[in-house]
C-alpha cells in the first residue's frame, strides 16, 4: 500500500496573503484541519486550525501573536512531505516521529495530495478489515525462515483461499499471524494445524 | 402449516460437507418416530425470475452453467467452486427448491395463514452477486422481497450463530425491512461482519441491527440480551410479519462455532419468538431452518421447534428404536433425551467478563440506534 493509494486529492490550499479569518472559515466549511500554503505552484508552508487558534487566543501561554493577520505570518515553514510512491508505513512512521498530523504529498515539486492521520486510520481498516466473507485464524509462529510458508502451504493444500494476512512480532522470538480465510470451517482447519504442530491461538480447542 | 419436500435433500455439497442433507433425514424420521409428523405442504421450485428478484443475472447464469457441469472460469469471483460452496450437478434446481419453499411460506402468510414453518432453507449468506458460506440462493430475501412488494413491513430475526450478512446487505437501504441478527462476533467467526455500527444506509438507517456476542456466551447471557433487545426493536418497528432464520449452530455441540447454547435456551427462545409474533406482528411468523452442524444437537433443537410451533407437549426421551438405528448408521452415540443433560460441558472460567462484555455491546447498540430511528 502506497501513499498514492491513501492520499486525498485535490488538496484544499490557501495563499500566504490569506487572512487568518478566511483561512479558519475555509477549515470549518470543509471540515478539515490542515491547509498547505501555496504560491505560484510552490509549497511554502502549512497551517492548521490549531496554529490559527493559538495565534489568536489569549489562552496561548505566549499570548496571541501581536498583529498577526495573515497566513504567511503564522504558517509552519520547512514542511515535512511525502512522495506518492512512499510506502504507507513510512508516512505513518514520519508522522509518528515528528508528531505531526499531516503530510503534503509532492511529486516533482508539485503538490498532488495530502495524507492525514485519518487517512492512515482508513488504511489500517483496509489492512485489517473484512472485505470478503471470511473466518479468522490466529497462529503463533517461531520467528524463523519458512514458518509462514509452512502455514500458507498448509492452507493451500486444503484449497483454502487467504483474503488477508497480517503478522506482527511477539515477545520471545515469535511472530503472530492473523489470517482471514474464505471458510466457515476454521475449527476444522485449526484442528488440522494443531496436528501439524502449529500453535493455534484462535479458534480455541473445545474440551469436549 | 409446515412446508417440506424430499427434494430439499438434493441440496448436497457431498460427503464430509457440514451442510448435510442427513440433518433433514434425521429430523423428519425423528418426528415420524415420535408420531407427530403430519403431511407437509410441498410447493414447486422457485422460478428463475423469482430468484432474480434478489440475485444478479450474472450469478444465476453461472450457477445454472455450473449445475449443467459446464466449465466456468471465474466461478470463484461469485463465491462458487470454493471449499465451502462447491458446485454439484443440479445445484441450481436444488437451491430453487429451497427458495420455492420459503417463498410459498410468504405467499401463505399473505393469504391469511398465521404461522408457517419451512423445514429447510435459511440460506442467509447468499448475496446479490455472490454465493457464500454454503448458501447459493437467498431464500429468505426472496420471501422478504415478496412480502415488501405486497406492501408489508417485515422484521427479520436471525438467531443463526453466524451473522446474517446476505439478508442484511440485500435489504441494507430498505426502510421497510428490519434485520436483527444475534451472532458470535465477526471478530473471530465467519463471515466477519455484523458489527454494531452496521446500522443500514439511506432509508434503511437504524433498521439493521446487529448484536455480535462473545465466544462462549452461554444460555443465560444470550437470553438476557435477547430479551432486552428483541421486544424493544419489534415494538419500535411495528412489523406486519416476522421472518425468522432459526439456525441451530449456536448449540454447544456445534463443530463450527462457540456460543455454547443448550436446548434449554432454545426452548425459551422459540417460546419467546412465538410470543413476540403474537405481540408485535399480528401472530404472523415464517420460520426457516439454517445452520446447525452437529447432527445430535441441531436435530433435537429443530424437533423442539416443531413441537413448540404446533403447541405439542415435549417428549422427554427420544424413541429408542430411532436412536439405535441412527447410532448404528453414524457410528457414534446420540443424546437419548430431547433436552441436553444438565451442565453438559465444563464451566467457562471467563463467564463474568463475557456477561459484562455482552451487556456493553447491547448498550452500544441501543445508544447507536435510538428507538426514534426505528420509528
Amino acid at each position: 500500500m502506497l501513499v498514492k493509494d491513501v492520499m486525498r486529492a485535490p488538496v484544499v490550499t490557501v495563499g500566504p496573503d490569506w487572512t487568518l479569518e478566511d483561512a479558519f472559515r475555509l477549515l470549518l466549511e470543509r471540515g478539515i484541519r490542515h491547509l498547505p500554503v501555496v504560491a505560484e505552484g510552490r509549497l511554502l508552508g502549512i497551517i492548521t486550525d490549531r496554529d490559527i487558534r493559538l495565534a489568536t487566543s489569549h489562552l496561548n501561554p505566549q499570548g496571541p501573536c501581536p498583529g498577526c493577520a495573515q497566513v504567511g505570518e503564522v504558517m509552519t515553514e520547512g514542511v515535512v512531505t511525502a512522495h506518492p510512491l512512499d510506502p504507507v508505513e513510512e508516512a505513518a512512521r514520519v508522522m509518528r516521529e515528528r508528531k505531526i498530523g499531516s503530510l503534503p504529498v509532492l511529486e516533482d515539486g508539485e503538490l498532488v495530495g495530502i495524507v492525514t492521520g485519518i487517512d492512515l486510520l482508513d488504511a489500517l481498516l483496509r489492512l485489517t478489515g473484512v472485505t470478503e466473507p471470511s473466518g479468522r485464524l490466529e497462529v503463533r509462529l517461531p520467528d524463523r525462515p519458512g514458518e509462514l510458508a509452512r502455514l500458507t502451504g498448509f492452507l493451500a493444500g486444503r484449497g483454502v483461499n487467504i483474503h488477508s494476512l497480517l503478522s506482527y512480532p511477539e515477545d520471545g522470538d515469535f511472530v503472530r499471524a492473523v489470517v482471514r480465510v474464505n471458510t466457515l470451517e476454521t475449527h476444522l482447519l485449526a484442528e488440522g494445524l494443531r496436528q501439524e504442530g502449529f500453535a493455534v491461538l484462535w479458534p480455541p480447542q473445545k474440551p469436549w | 402449516m409446515v412446508i417440506y419436500r424430499e427434494a430439499y435433500r438434493l441440496y448436497d455439497f457431498g460427503p464430509g460437507h457440514p451442510f448435510s442433507p442427513v440433518r433433514l433425514e434425521m429430523l423428519t424420521s425423528l418426528l415420524q418416530a415420535l408420531g407427530v409428523w403430519r403431511e407437509p405442504l410441498s410447493p414447486p421450485e422457485a422460478t428463475r425470475e423469482e430468484v432474480l428478484s434478489v440475485h444478479s443475472e450474472r450469478l444465476v447464469g453461472r450457477v445454472e452453467a455450473a449445475s449443467r457441469g459446464e466449465r466456468v472460469p471465474d466461478l470463484e469471483h461469485y463465491g462458487l467452486a470454493t471449499g465451502d460452496t462447491p458446485v454439484f450437478p443440479g445445484m441450481d434446481r436444488a437451491a430453487r427448491a429451497l427458495v420455492g419453499g420459503t417463498l410459498e411460506g410468504a405467499r401463505r402468510l399473505l393469504a391469511g395463514e398465521k404461522r408457517v414453518l419451512q423445514l429447510g432453507g435459511g440460506l442467509h449468506h447468499a448475496q446479490y452477486d455472490r454465493a457464500s458460506g454454503f448458501c447459493v440462493y437467498n431464500d429468505l430475501s426472496v420471501a422478504i422481497r415478496h412480502l415488501t412488494r405486497a406492501g408489508l413491513r417485515v422484521a427479520y430475526l436471525d438467531i443463526d450463530v453466524h451473522h446474517g450478512d446476505g439478508v442484511q446487505w440485500i435489504h441494507y437501504e430498505e426502510g421497510g425491512v428490519l434485520t436483527l441478527s444475534l451472532h458470535e462476533s465477526g471478530r473471530y467467526l465467519f463471515p466477519g461482519t455484523g458489527h454494531v455500527y452496521e446500522v443500514g444506509k439511506g432509508e434503511g438507517v437504524g433498521r439493521k441491527l446487529n448484536l455480535p456476542l462473545e465466544p462462549f456466551t452461554e444460555d443465560e447471557s444470550y437470553l438476557e440480551v435477547f430479551e432486552a433487545l428483541v421486544p424493544w426493536a419489534l415494538s419500535a418497528f411495528r412489523p406486519d410479519v416476522l421472518v425468522v432464520q432459526a439456525g441451530a449452530d449456536a448449540h454447544y455441540l456445534d463443530p463450527l462455532a462457540d456460543l455454547l447454547l443448550t436446548t434449554r435456551a432454545y426452548e425459551r427462545l422459540f417460546r419467546l419468538l412465538l410470543e413476540y409474533a403474537e405481540a408485535f406482528a399480528g401472530g404472523r411468523v415464517l420460520l426457516t431452518l439454517g445452520g446447525g452442524y452437529s447432527l445430535d444437537g441441531a436435530v433435537r433443537v429443530w424437533a423442539l421447534l416443531y413441537h413448540l410451533f404446533h403447541g405439542l407437549p415435549l417428549p422427554e426421551h427420544l424413541p429408542e428404536g430411532w436412536r439405535l438405528a441412527w447410532e448404528a448408521r453414524l457410528g457414534r452415540p446420540l443424546t437419548p433425551t430431547l433436552h441436553d443433560p444438565e451442565a453438559p460441558y465444563p464451566e467457562v472460567p471467563r463467564r463474568p467478563e463475557i456477561v459484562k462484555r455482552n451487556r456493553l455491546t447491547l448498550q452500544r447498540l441501543t445508544e447507536l440506534v435510538g428507538s426514534r430511528l426505528l420509528d
